[in-house]
């Protein structure tokens, strides 16, 4: 599913240059759960970035779903991305002048599904992802864990082959960290592909392979039983 | 046309959760550039507008016939009106007979023979009173005595700008007689011809034919300035409402009569200097709503600009979720489209609903008009249309340029 080989990130600002990924190779098969965990400024949001091509690597190569998809335009980029990929972002990043319902449309709408059937398909999203009923909340009417919620929905709707992840759980106490990863792990467990950032240990008890990276290179990698609570 | 959906969607809902207050700023802003870019010209045209409606109704009429250029008057003037009585258009008509004179006042209490004498050149003109008011509303401009009857003699009805105390305003611009009242005598003098009238009225008017001129019944001008042939120098002809002046004017060039005078339109005969003050005025009044133009689409640029830049990240993040950028484009322009839309709808209200009555009721009064807001339709349309296009345009730009950048600085706010 990502087949990422060699992915080098450097970043110029002036006369300096900083290399945020070394050399990283990631290959993460259908279905899998992969947690990236490492300390602050280890480089794991940049090697997200470059996997769900909201960034581009200055080298190496990477096929997701079996394209190459570095060799696409910007604009081919942006339609891959919203047929294939799903990203949550850490502080959930919703349009706060659009409702829940209308954020979790915007991807489908954008696809070319109808209206109606765009606004059935978000709120069932909405209800799977226990927000029954507040389709027409604005995001300022939600709270920060019922937000992310609402940003998981808007990811998934679309059926995404990879669903991309950064520190989902970061800002929502450790209830709602929970609800998330545990709807997280429900999605994998109907065989969504997800890759997830994260700090906190407790919350990669679902995944099935640990990547951990250091200083911009890959330094462990561990494969685990997912052990449902 | 998916894309033409969401973007209005995204538009609508950013006007929707904008402050109440923005909006109201914005639209208000509109509002007064519609206002700047119509109403002030068309206030400035007006003052134009209005000395010609007022030259039309009080003086040269809807067609006015006068002397072909090689001629002294107005050929076979009678057959003529009897003619031009016989047109179902014609609603009525005044015959004028016009003379230049020097009208002297207050000579019999003058002592010192070698002083200056109290006198003004104006020209006069020969009436018969009711038809004359008829065609002109003439007696309506007296403001001081009376109008004259039919059968009056040898009384006279003075423009006030030819007296002292109504002139005062106007400095040293033109020669003006001393301290006439009504019942004093003036001495009228056409060549060698001499003749004393008595002040019956004072006419006061923004039309300087009324204004500067004197006026004696034709019968006793005729008698006087010896108009024997009863050639007459102008006829000027009202026409029924709503009917078309080029038409009759045509019909009257058929029929012959430009053979014996020159007849010409209202417009043909407005006099060149207020066709070429309207001209200046109209290209002033666009110089000044170009301005609040240019003020304007400033302001909706750096409007939508700030809107624009602090949702950066909103529009990373529809970006990133794999919204196309022309999508929040159009979003911004939408927007854009609404305040130009709200503001030219309250400002064409205000303007059509209020300004136009309004200045119809109670003009401006202006030295040589009394002012009106004149709005030509087309031409309001085009500056609307260019007011509609400009502010799509400063809202197009800074969409343009924030959606353009990388989507994830946009999301990092970097
Ligand atoms: N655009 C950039 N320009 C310069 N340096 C950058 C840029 N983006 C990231 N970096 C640097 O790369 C390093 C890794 O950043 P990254 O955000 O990937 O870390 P991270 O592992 O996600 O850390 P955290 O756990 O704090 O989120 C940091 O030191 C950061 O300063
Ligand atoms: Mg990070």
């Amino acid at each position: 599913m990502i087949d990422a080989t060699n992915i080098y990130r450097t970043f110029k600002t002036g006369t300096i240059e900083t290399h945020v990924l070394k050399g990283v190779d990631v290959h993460v098969a259908e279905g899998e759960f992969v947690a990236i965990m490492g300390k602050s400024g280890a480089g794991k949001s940049t090697l997200l970035y470059q996997l769900s091509l909201l960034d581009t690597p200055n080298e190496g190569s990477l096929s997701l779903n079996r394209v190459d998809v570095l060799t696409l335009s910007e604009q081919e980029k942006t339609l891959f991305r919203l047929n294939t990929l799903g990203f949550i972002f850490q502080d959930y990043a919703l349009v706060p002048d659009l409702t829940a319902r209308e954020n979790v449309m915007m991807p489908l709408l954008m696809r070319g599904e109808k209206w109606v059937d765009a606004s059935l398909l978000a709120d069932s999203a909405l209800d799977s992802v226990g927000l029954v009923g507040k389709y027409n909340n604005l995001p300022g009417q939600l709270s920060g864990g019922e937000q992310q919620r609402t940003s998981i929905a808007r990811a998934i709707v679309g059926k995404p082959k990879i669903l991309f992840a950064d520190e989902p759980t970061a800002n929502l106490d450790s209830v709602s960290g929970e609800q998330v990863v545990a709807l997280l792990g429900e999605l994998n467990a109907r065989g969504q592909t997800i890759v997830m950032v994260t700090h906190e240990p407790e919350y990669t008890h679902q995944c099935n392979r640990i990547i951990s990276m250091e200083d911009g290179r890959i330094v462990k990698e561990k494969k685990q039983r997912r052990n449902k609570h | 046309m998916r894309n033409i959906q969401i973007g209005l969607l995204l538009g609508l809902r950013q006007i929707q959760r904008a402050n109440v207050w923005t909006n109201v700023l914005i639209i208000f802003v509109m509002t007064l550039t519609f206002l700047n870019l119509i109403a002030v010209s068309g206030l400035l045209v007006g003052l134009i507008a209005g000395s010609e409606r007022a030259f039309r109704e009080q003086s040269l009429g809807d067609i006015l016939v006068s002397a072909k250029a090689d001629e002294k008057t107005i050929l076979g003037s009678e057959a003529l009106a009897r003619e031009i009585a016989t047109y179902p258009d014609v609603s009525s008509f005044t015959v004028r007979y016009i003379e230049s004179a020097s009208v002297e006042a207050n000579y019999s209490e003058r002592r010192d023979l070698r002083g200056e004498r109290d006198v003004v050149s104006t020209r006069i003109r020969g009436i018969d009173p009711e038809v004359e008011n008829t065609t002109t509303g003439l007696a309506q401009r007296i403001v001081e005595g009376s109008y004259l009857s039919p059968d009056d003699e040898g009384k006279i009805l003075v423009g006030s700008l030819t007296l002292d105390r109504y002139a005062s305003g106007f400095g040293d611009a033109f020669d003006t007689l001393g301290d006439v009242q009504i019942g004093d005598k003036v001495r009228v003098s056409v060549g060698n011809t001499s003749k004393e009238f008595t002040v019956k009225g004072i006419l006061q008017s923004k039309v300087e034919d009324v204004s500067m001129g004197m006026f004696i019944p034709e019968k006793e001008f005729r008698r006087i300035f010896n108009r024997f042939d009863r050639n007459a120098d102008q006829i000027s002809i009202r026409l029924k409402p709503g009917v078309d002046e080029n038409t009759v004017k045509k019909f009257m060039v058929a029929g012959g009569m430009s053979q014996y005078a020159k007849i010409e339109t209202f417009t043909e005969g407005t006099p060149k200097f207020l066709t070429d003050i309207k001209n200046t005025f109209n290209l002033l009044g666009t110089f000044i709503g170009s301005i609040g133009l240019v003020v304007a689409s400033i302001t909706i640029f750096i409007i939508i600009f700030i809107n624009a830049l602090s949702r950066r990240r909103h529009i990373g993040i529809l970006k990133a979720v794999g919204i196309d950028k022309r999508v929040i484009e159009l979003a911004y322009v939408t927007q854009a489209a609404f305040y130009a839309f709200t503001g030219s709808l309250l400002g064409a209200l205000i303007t059509y609903g209020f300004l136009i009555p309004f200045f119809d009721a109670n003009p401006i009064n202006f030295p040589f008009s009394d002012g009106i807001l004149l709005v030509e339709t087309s031409s309001a349309l085009i500056r609307t249309g260019i007011l509609f296009v400009i502010t799509l345009a400063a809202g197009f730009v800074p969409a343009w340029l924030i959606a353009r950048q990388n989507t994830l600085n946009a999301i990092l706010g970097r």
